[in-house]
């Protein structure tokens, strides 16, 4: 078969080699990691047939060498949405090579299985691209069931539906009862296996999520998107820089072509969701929302429209479905979204969805597995939130900002005028009792005391910093007043160096309200990795 | 062409022998399902008689392994008659409706269709790829684009592989499309091309390019028109009138863009177009029949 692909990617024998070879050096194996990024360049100008072929060679070297931490979130993602068989087979193969089986990946290898029974087919993993003629070759029900039973007493948590599924028996080949047999007994294993904990059995490793989020000073300017145009579902053009400013916005990217009901059919459903969530928190005029389609050559506003009606979506000024008429490119790159193309029809994308600020840069991003509408809507919440905290909002828009959160504020703007305007010194009485009218130096007794108040006084302003600083994401008030507090503490114990206190109680000062007023444009980039939201049970699934 | 041949042949043997079957069943005393089974699955049995067999079991199929078994191995068996394994075909495509569990045997179905998809048999090759066509099946489209670029690899017609093709949108066969709109083996291959590249927003300048080729055959340009409308329907509105005005283009033509006009113009841009009503008005009172009578609807839906 010839290449189609792009002029300068290999051929499919010549990424079959590649990936081999990656897989056979373990200085290189982390590169395979890097071919599983839906928009490498290998995957241009491809068939999603091709696609599903090289990325499940990639997924069986992965099996081969044994599957990292990195490339981890690559395999729940297959088992979550995916919709080949080839596929969800080679990532459930990969799986049981992880060195840490545990009890959070049952749900992904049951979920998969309740879907992936009702289109298995025959698999053959010998040779690259190779199809089975046989039925007596594995099948992706017959990789699930062996990881199942891999998983053992870690899938604990996921028995009950194990067990649901063999009574039910639908979709299931009679071939396949004896495997669902043995995995049920194998997570039931011989009752010396501890049971997971409620809190364990369903989220993710340490480390691995599908969240991230961008504290404010990191994001990134909508410059180069700002002028793309759109048209909306009715026709309507709109830009970039009129739509998604001025108020934070939770973007989904869509097609209507795709045939993965799992991933846009289900992202606009679920976006339907997330419209009444808003709503249900009277939200729905403060947070807008986009659906943008990949495929905007093909989506012209009457399929545009009715994808979203189909599915439920609210449509109206303040929640669109948009096709990008100028400008795609830019967004793509913008964005760094996960798809590739052959010619303009989409071969491969992953799941995203996004929360821009009101400035339009992107503050939270949920990528490859299924997103959680409350989850969402939560974080769009709170970037909403974070607008109003800068600009000493409204009133009638309090209930927005939370008790603690309020608390914090409050707290720490006292903590920080009681130590900076706390007496420090004799000179600092004198100017307190000038001030009152009282004069008289000798009045003034020297306490030793104060000096434990005033370290704890201290540290209540630098802990009230800590606190606003990390739900803010403005860490220079903090940096400021920790830099501040170690200066007095420091200098206090030098003697002959009093003096230079002063130098801690600007800084302390400056933090201080650089923290309440928020000025500060933050210097940190806090990579969120929050833990995965509870998997859905068989009765709240799609 | 032997292949095509051949296919007919045996589609021909086929439906004969179903009517005769159909027609035998009807007086047939009734007989179980498992022995209708025995009897499709007898080498001993006439070809009539394992046909007849055959439409009786579609129901009992998904059962049991032992009767899938029995029918997909009439299927595979290369010494059976055509016929009998056409019929076996049918009934396992019936069972896919009929039976509640077609899941639980749709593996064992589509590797047993992958086998027959390279049989000697021309029209088994071509049904049992279509099947597989229509479940968007990889091992099919690379096969079906296999022969489209190395025809001596071909298990199908260049039509037929394209039309199989376009049931998966994000097939590989763009490319190849293209190659066999500019160097066609055949007007049919030319059209099925053309309807493949409807789905390509990025082919519009081709299909653009042959709407507007008057030494074109009309079915191509139809078809071409369809396509680009698919992607670009503010276009074709522009073409179709641009044609329709042409009085150098054929009465064909002039119907069709007339058509095309009627059923999908922009009501608002269409009842601004003076030029346009004008001579639309005209072809009304003076032209051939089928134009009179298109031109005579087009200015009903704009109430000229």
């Amino acid at each position: 078969m010839q290449n189609v692909a792009t002029a300068g990617s290999p051929s499919e024998p010549q990424f079959a080699a590649m990936v081999d070879a990656l897989s056979a050096d373990p200085a290189r194996r982390e590169r395979l990691t890097d071919l599983l990024r839906e928009d490498h360049p290998f995957y241009e100008q491809r068939g999603a047939s091709t696609v599903v072929r090289m990325r499940g060679w990639v997924l069986l070297a992965l099996a081969r060498a044994g599957l990292t931490d990195s490339a981890l979130v690559y395999v729940l993602e297959e088992l979550d949405a995916g919709a080949d068989a080839y596929l969800v087979a080679a990532a459930a193969r990969a799986l049981r090579t992880y060195p840490n089986p545990g009890p959070a990946l049952a749900p992904f290898v049951v979920g998969s299985l309740r879907v992936t029974r009702y289109h298995d087919e025959p698999l053959s993993f010998e040779s690259y691209g190779e199809y089975a003629v046989a039925s007596s070759d594995t099948s992706a029900v017959r990789e699930l069931l062996a990881t199942l039973e891999w998983l053992g007493p870690h899938a604990r948590a996921v028995l009950p539906e194990v067990e649901a599924l063999r009574a039910d028996r639908s979709g299931f080949s009679r071939k396949r009862l004896g495997d669902i047999d043995r995995a049920i007994e194998a997570i039931k294993g011989d009752g010396r296996a501890q049971a997971p904990g409620e809190d364990d059995c369903c989220r993710l490793p340490a480390g691995l999520g599908d969240v991230f989020s961008w504290a404010r000073g990191s994001r990134r300017d909508s410059g180069e998107v700002e002028e793309i145009v759109f048209e909306d579902q009715d026709g309507a053009p709109v830009k970039f820089g009129d739509f998604l400013r001025g108020q934070p916005t939770i973007v989904v990217f869509f097609y209507t072509r795709c045939d993965n009901p799992q991933k846009c059919s289900l992202t606009v459903a679920k976006l339907a969701r997330v419209q009444k969530l808003l709503e249900e928190r009277g939200l729905d005029g403060q947070i807008r929302t986009a659906a943008i389609t990949y495929d905007p050559a093909y989506d012209l506003p009457h399929r545009l429209r009715a994808y979203g009606q189909n599915r439920g979506a609210r449509i109206d000024a303040g929640h669109r479905l948009l096709r990008a008429t100028e400008g795609f490119d830019a967004l793509r790159r913008h964005f760094k979204l996960g798809v590739n193309f052959v010619e303009s029809v989409v071969n491969r994308h992953r799941i995203e969805l996004y929360i821009l600020d009101a400035e339009g840069r992107v503050a939270a991003s949920f990528e490859r597995i299924r997103w959680d509408e409350g989850q969402v809507v939560e974080r769009a919440a709170g970037v909403l939130g974070e607008g109003r905290d800068e600009t000493e909002a409204d009133p009638a828009e309090a209930p927005l900002a939370t008790p603690v959160r309020k608390s914090s504020t409050i707290l720490g703007t006292l903590a920080s005028l009681g130590v900076a305007l706390f007496p420090k010194c004799p000179i600092c009485w004198a100017g307190y009792l000038s001030l009152f009218g009282v004069a008289g130096l000798q009045r003034i007794p020297y306490s030793p005391w104060l000096q434990s108040v005033l370290v704890a006084v201290m540290m209540v302003n630098v802990g009230s910093v800590w606190l606003r600083a990390r739900a803010t994401g403005r860490m220079l008030g903090f940096y400021l007043v920790s830099a501040g507090a170690a200066v007095i503490l420091a200098l206090r114990m030098l003697p002959g160096w009093e003096k230079g206190a002063v130098l801690g109680v600007a800084l302390t000062l400056t933090g201080s309200v650089l923290s309440v007023l928020g000025t500060s444009r933050a210097f940190s980039f806090n990579k969120l990795r929050a833990s995965r939201p509870r998997r859905r049970t068989a009765s709240s699934e799609h | 062409m032997s292949n095509k041949r051949k296919a007919t042949k045996s589609s021909k043997a086929a439906k004969k022998s179903s009517k005769k079957s159909a027609k035998k069943s009807k007086d047939a005393p009734t007989r179980t399902a498992r022995a209708a089974l025995s009897v499709a699955a007898s080498g001993r049995q006439s070809a009539e008689d394992r046909i007849e067999a055959l439409y009786e079991v579609p129901h009992v199929v998904g059962e049991s392994e032992s009767n899938l078994e029995s029918v997909l191995k009439v299927l595979r068996n290369k010494e059976d008659p055509i016929e009998v394994r056409l019929t076996a075909l049918q009934t396992l495509q019936a069972a896919t409706f009929v039976s509640g569990e077609y899941e639980s045997w749709r593996s064992d179905f589509i590797a047993a269709l992958r086998e027959v998809a390279t049989d000697a048999d021309a029209e088994l090759r071509q049904r049992a790829l279509g099947v597989l066509a229509r479940e968007k099946d990889g091992f099919a489209q690379k096969k079906l684009i296999e022969g489209l670029e190395s025809p001596e690899k071909a298990l199908v017609s260049p039509e037929k592989a394209l039309q199989l093709l376009s049931n998966d949108v994000h097939t590989d066969a763009y490319s190849v499309a293209r190659d066999i709109v500019k160097e066609p083996p055949n007007t049919a291959a030319k059209r099925e091309a053309l309807r493949l590249l409807a789905a390509d927003a990025t082919a519009a300048p081709l299909l653009e390019k042959v709407v507007r080729d008057k030494d074109e055959a009309l079915e191509v340009r139809e078809m071409a028109a369809g396509a680009l409308h698919t992607t670009q329907p503010e276009k074709l509105q522009k073409i179709a009138r641009e044609m329709l005005l042409d009085e150098s283009e054929s009465d064909e033509i002039r119907t069709a863009s007339l058509m095309a006009l009627t059923q999908f113009g922009d009501p608002e841009q269409v009842a601004q177009d003076e030029t346009l009503l004008k001579h639309v008005n005209k072809l009304s009172e003076k032209a051939p029949k089928l134009i009179k009578q298109t031109a005579r609807q087009f200015l009903s839906k704009y109430k000229r």
